[in-house]
């Protein structure tokens, strides 16, 4: 008869095991979070090396902190908090790029409620080329980086993460409607950008 | 009656406006209720530039996609390791 396998420990069995001094439980979980930590990192410091170390940091976070996790809260929102600072803590030593104002590239409407922008070109079809697909994905990943981080947080751990919208809400410490709205206008501001680089929208920055 | 500087050709029940900024993102997730979805796909028909909008925006969404998976480098778990032992005094 063959043996049964071991079940794989769920976060908080890998949490109090860690509570208690137990080593191979915290490779464990590090081996089961290190890419998504090293992944969220990237999203807020966009630079490999820094997001190396703001995981490495993470996860030294994680090990002195352990023992003040409250079991009672679910382990995934508290440590991706930990790992959202930790990024943060970085950026903050670096000099700091300019936001932009995201109601500059919002749609446009006439006082009926029409779109006023109408020169626009479906550019939808450029991206069944996969070359230019990507190339596009590579300059969206710079235009969400120029997002203030109440958005660029959303748009990045749902878009690109494909983190569920509830567990963001958690982590984030904001209702479900807020992250909707903040959402959708990262999304309407990424939108315009690409529009800008791969139709013939022309720039919507507003004047002055 | 078609909108002159647009091509919309939607009555006002639902504008572009509303369309766009409010509806949109529910008629995307599907928790958009039944009535509104179609009077949501009402306003689709009749306004070629919302089908622009909608096609590009879906695309946006598309191509963000295309972001991952991100190449984690390699050995990063073992660096992880090694850097919380070093600084918390443990032999490795």
């Amino acid at each position: 008869m063959e043996a049964a396998e071991t079940p794989t420990p769920s976060d908080l069995e890998l949490v109090q095991a860690i509570k208690t001094g137990d080593e191979r439980a915290f490779e464990q979980m590090v081996d089961r979070y290190h890419a998504r930590v090293y992944s969220l990192s990237f999203g807020v410091l966009r630079n490999a090396e820094d997001a190396e170390e703001a995981t490495q940091d993470t996860f030294l976070q994680l090990y002195r902190k352990i023992g003040t996790f409250d079991e009672s809260r679910k382990f995934f929102s508290w440590f991706y908090r930990v790992a959202l600072n930790s990024a943060y803590s970085r950026a903050r030593k670096r000099p700091s790029a300019p936001t932009v104002a995201i109601e500059d590239y919002l749609p446009r409407f006439s006082s009926d409620g029409h779109l006023a922008s109408v020169d626009l070109r479906d550019w939808s079809v450029a991206i069944e080329d996969e070359a230019a697909a990507r190339e596009l994905a590579s300059r969206a990943e710079e235009f969400i980086a120029e997002l203030s981080p109440a958005y660029r947080d959303v748009i990045w751990m749902y878009d690109v993460e494909e983190m569920p919208a509830d567990q963001i809400a958690e982590i984030l410490e904001i209702s479900i409607p807020a992250f909707k709205s903040r959402l959708h206008r990262a999304r309407l501001y990424v939108r315009q950008r690409l529009a800008e680089i791969a139709g013939s929208a022309p720039r919507q920055k507003a004047a002055g | 009656m078609k909108h002159e500087d647009t091509g919309c050709h939607a009555h006002d029940e639902v504008t572009c406006q509303r369309l766009i900024l409010d509806y949109l993102l529910a008629y995307e997730d599907g928790t958009m209720p039944q009535e509104e979805r179609a009077a949501f796909r009402r306003h689709v028909e009749m306004c070629p530039p919302c089908v622009e909008f909608l096609s590009t925006y879906e695309a946006t969404g598309r191509t963000l996609k295309l972001l991952k998976p991100r190449d984690i480098p390699p050995d990063l778990a073992k660096a992880v390791l090694s850097f919380v032992r070093s600084r918390c005094g443990e032999k490795e």
